[in-house]
């Protein structure tokens, strides 16, 4: 086995090999290094590496020393910078629901109650597409990262579409729910599609083929959350039955339920390891669980009001949860140990989320601003203001330098530094 | 109210019931909404797209969806119209020059399979205004009594005053318990 090169993953901070086999074929390896931070010893870093993968040989070293630098600083990128309202896109006639980036950040799409999804460029703002043909509200949309070519939607008319991103053209319509789709996700190969519903299932879908592989039957309750592992072996969904359901993609068996909470789950997500998964509830608490045993890790406390999401950070050491109370919290994942408490919004929070370098937490609330915040002091940086409602949904780029917020107010704003 | 509780919202449950609220733009649906939950009406814009206030009455508590009623936004009117458990039309009553159009509106709403047999309100709004058609003379001029398919009830009413708000209300809230009894006794 020969090392052909190396390739470097910013969020979370990661060295992927590729290596050629003794049959000549190409294999990808990868090194995560979900612990480097911008005090980190490199040349012990490097040491260890090399020791430790026998793929890299001792006269690598200095390379892969340039290349660890090259991490700790994205790491550290944009720190300093103010965010600067940079665009408003009337972007529909009715309020929107989600929003989400591409990878490279160039593209980003909106859902609305206007039953259409656009997609919007965003270096110039302009609309690119609009995608056309549910018959109800486009509720969850995604597209199929790392990838980019394509999007699915998740409409109140109980349909899932698949579009090109690129033409606009429709290639499929999945359908079998039997109420409302109001959680998507693509399978990180893009091949899978996962669908939750509040008809109480979540279905697994074939892009390709169009079939269901799958229904999820167990919950009692709607389903409002699903995720994908980081290898898109295992699915959780978080229910309005108060628990969340570990399942496995390959024969849609459930795998565990994760009981314990006293209310309906708001929102989950796995850790990037995927050895971890978190859940909020309306019961004011975030679990922290340990997916192989099902077993509860930490009860996270202190909101004074119901959990309205829940976000690791990329590299899965923190999270962050929001509140109705109009706080949001950072806690440590490991000792479960509240860091800082975000104080300042006058509505309910109902989003949140950390940008790609761990350094900062953004939350969208219903007193019209969106807020940028420092996770270690947990000062608030700044306050994103001009929404005229509240806002709904709200993201960052993948290289943190861009922030979009989707509103009631029916206007999407583009955000830069 | 995020969009978790948007969806929340969506369900149907036997403690809450879900109101819409309909009719053309400048009607005063979103007036009648915050005067009836003691808000402030001096500075009502138009609603570009709905707003949802739980409101209690005599212990019951309602869910009332207040939808836009401007042209361009009518046709997405459909979106709300699952699980709908009584509808209020309100009516600008001196507007009389677009009688026969909030006439139209709600014939069409009448017709629709998932609101078919939910009860009706008519709020005759602006009672206030020297210029206001009377209750009656609308049921006359929409032809109302040719509805027979549910229960309607049409209401004079004044959303700056308050005047007759909470007759119509009243009314809404026989007409929906007599259904979830019904309903009840269907289940025993």
């Amino acid at each position: 086995m020969k090392l052909k090169r190396f390739l470097l993953r910013y969020y979370p901070p990661g060295i992927i090999l590729e290596y050629e086999k003794r049959d000549k074929t190409r294999e990808m390896k990868e090194i995560d290094l979900l612990h480097l931070t911008p005090e980190t010893d490199v040349d012990v870093l490097v040491n260890q590496v090399v020791f430790e993968e026998p793929l890299i040989s001792e006269n690598r070293k200095p390379q892969l020393r340039r290349l660890i630098y090259k991490l700790i600083e994205k790491l550290e990128s944009n720190e300093s910078n103010d965010f600067y309202l940079f665009k408003i896109l009337r972007a529909h006639i009715l309020p929107l629901t989600n929003c989400a980036f591409n990878k490279s950040g160039d593209k980003f799409i909106t859902g609305s109650y206007d039953r259409t999804c656009k997609v919007w460029n965003t270096v110039t703002g302009d609309e690119l597409l609009t995608l056309d043909g549910h018959r109800n509200v486009v509720y969850a949309i995604a597209f199929n990262n790392p990838y980019g070519d394509k999007i699915i939607t998740g409409s109140f008319d109980k349909t899932c579409k698949l579009w090109n991103a690129e033409t606009g053209d429709l290639y499929h319509t999945y359908r079998g729910h039997a109420t409302e789709i109001v959680c998507l996700s693509f399978n990180p190969h893009g091949t899978t599609i996962a669908t939750g519903s509040m008809d109480n299932t979540a279905r697994l879908w074939d892009v390709e083929a169009g079939e269901c592989l799958h229904t999820l039957l167990g919950h009692t309750a709607e389903i409002v959350s699903l995720n994908f592992d980081t290898q898109g072996q295992r699915i959780i969904t978080g229910s309005f039955d108060h628990t969340v359901k570990v399942w496995d993609v390959r024969n849609g068996r459930c795998i565990h339920t994760l009981a314990g909470h006293h209310g309906e789950i708001s929102s989950t997500q796995f850790n990037y390891s995927s050895d971890l998964c978190i859940s909020g509830s309306i019961d004011r608490t975030c679990k922290v669980w340990d997916v192989s045993s099902g077993q509860c890790v930490h009860t996270l406390r202190g909101h004074n009001d119901e959990i309205l999401d829940v976000s690791f950070n990329a590299t899965g050491s923190k999270l962050v949860t929001a509140s109705a109370d109009g706080t949001s919290r950072v806690f440590n994942t490991i000792n479960g140990a509240c860091q800082a408490i975000l104080i300042g919004h006058e509505g309910e929070i109902s989003k949140v989320c950390f940008n790609p370098q761990g350094t900062r937490v953004l939350t969208a609330s219903s007193d019209k601003t969106g807020r940028l915040w420092e996770v270690e002091t947990g000062d608030c940086l700044q306050v994103l203001e001009g929404h005229t409602d509240e806002i709904f949904s709200c993201a960052f780029n993948y290289e943190g330098d861009t922030v979009i917020t989707g509103s009631k107010d029916n206007t999407c704003r583009i955000w830069k530094c | 109210m995020g969009l978790l509780t948007l969806l929340r919202k969506l369900k149907r449950t036997d403690q809450e019931a879900r109101i819409l609220v309909l009719g053309l733009d400048n009607a005063g649906k979103t007036t009648i909404l915050k005067k009836l939950s003691e808000e402030d009406i001096t500075s009502i814009m138009p609603t570009q797209g709905f707003n949802i206030k739980s409101l209690m009455h005599d212990e019951f508590k309602l869910n009332v969806w207040d939808i836009g009623g401007q042209k361009s936004i009518r046709p997405y009117w459909r979106n709300y119209f699952d699980q709908t458990d009584a509808l209020i039309y309100v009516i600008d009553s001196a507007d009389k020059r677009r009688m026969e159009e909030t006439g139209e509106e709600l014939g069409q709403l009448l017709e629709e399979d998932k609101l078919s047999e939910v009860p009706v309100l008519i709020y005759a709004n602006k009672q206030d205004l020297m210029s206001a058609m009377a209750p009656d003379e609308i049921t006359e001029g929409l032809n109302l009594h040719t509805i027979r398919d549910r229960p309607w009830h049409i209401q004079g009413c004044s959303a700056k005053t308050g005047d007759g708000l909470q007759d119509g209300m009243e009314w809404i809230v026989t007409k929906i318990n007599d259904a979830s009894r019904a309903r009840g006794e269907e289940k025993a």
